[in-house]
């Protein structure tokens, strides 16, 4: 009687954990919230990446094409981004770019697996901007064959998969943005 | 006796299946309540299968332009719609200004849409399922035929 119950216990056991292996990633949300203080005004938004990643390989439409942005060569301007990205990617954490004048500083920066961008500026009402992006979402961004083409799908998959991260912070006097990623459907953050 | 019983039974029965037939699709729920500059309240809940065949009885000719309208988007709006399906409830926008609230969310397997001002305060709630049924249907019809 003993040993049939720890019998059923265990199979219950691994019923659980076959279930739990099954039941795949949480499902990630981008969340974008806009706080102005001075008019009282905030906005938030969040999308479901899964949402992104099935609905943007759907428009067609400008330089948008099956989950791709197309940039033309005039935007780029000569700057070969591949070039400099492999670049950050081969080189261990370090500042790369560091420019600080009277009112400004920006700093860019690679530090664990994380590409870094500060910006402080003290014109516009003491602006600080704070971007940082996974290295592996960029290697996704430049992913593709085509040098002028960005994949966005594989940017947001791979999103998904840096689990949970804040983005972007901008700040200043009155205003703050905050774009992250979580497995929240709402805007605990 | 037993024959009126059975006609009587048959008929209850036809009406339940009926509205249970109805009503699988979830109710659409519209409440908009109207303060300046004169007060009004509308308020009408309907089984949401009614939109898809509201769209199917609607006008050709309007229905075409707006069949050619939607067909280049069809496959985005089905990708739309299908994940929402598949997702849990939350709030995709919400706006506050002073004065002002808006939140769009899915809540139970429905689009809602909930506007406050001063002005008026609108519900919107609508079945995923009974949109898609729609946007299909407006999909399919024909377009209109050149004089």
């Amino acid at each position: 009687m003993m040993r049939k119950m720890t019998q059923a216990a265990l199979v219950a056991c691994l019923a659980v954990m076959a279930t739990a292996a099954m039941a795949g990633p949480p499902e990630r949300y981008l969340h974008v919230r806009v706080e102005d203080a001075a008019n009282g005004e905030s906005v938030n938004v969040n999308l479901p990446l899964s949402m992104a990643e099935k609905i943007l390989p759907t428009v067609n439409h400008g330089n948008m094409h099956e989950g791709r942005v197309t940039i033309s060569h005039g935007d780029m301007e000569g700057i070969d981004l591949r070039s400099i990205l492999d670049a950050i990617r081969t080189a261990a954490d370090s500042e790369f770019v560091t420019v600080k004048n009277h009112d400004q500083e920006v700093r860019v920066a690679k530090s664990n697996g994380n590409l870094v961008v500060h910006v402080r500026d003290s014109q516009k009402d003491g602006q600080k901007v704070d971007i940082t992006v996974p290295m592996k979402v960029v290697d996704a961004l430049f992913s593709t064959a085509k040098q002028d083409e960005l994949d966005i799908v594989a940017a947001i998959r791979a999103l998904g998969d840096a689990g949970e991260i804040l983005l972007v912070t901008v700040e200043d006097a009155t205003q703050h943005v905050r774009i992250w990623v979580d497995s929240s459907a709402g805007q605990e953050q | 006796m037993i024959l009126l019983g059975k006609i009587g039974l048959t008929l209850v029965g036809t009406a339940v299946a009926g509205a249970g037939i109805l009503c699988s699709e979830g109710m659409l729920e519209v409440n908009v309540v109207e303060r300046q500059p004169e007060s009004h309240h509308v308020f009408v809940i309907a089984p949401a299968m009614l939109i898809p065949i509201g769209v199917r009885f609607a006008p050709k000719e309007q229905m075409s332009k707006a069949s050619a309208q939607v067909r280049p988007w069809l496959p985005t709006i089905r990708a739309a719609l299908g994940t929402l399906m598949d997702c849990q409830d939350f709030t995709m926008v919400e706006v506050n200004q002073p004065g002002q609230h808006v939140r769009v969310a899915r809540t139970g397997g429905s689009v809602v849409i909930d506007m406050d001002d001063a002005d008026e305060t609108v519900h919107v709630s609508a079945p995923l399922r009974a949109l898609s049924s729609a946007v299909e249907e407006i999909a399919e019809a024909a377009p209109a035929k050149n004089p």
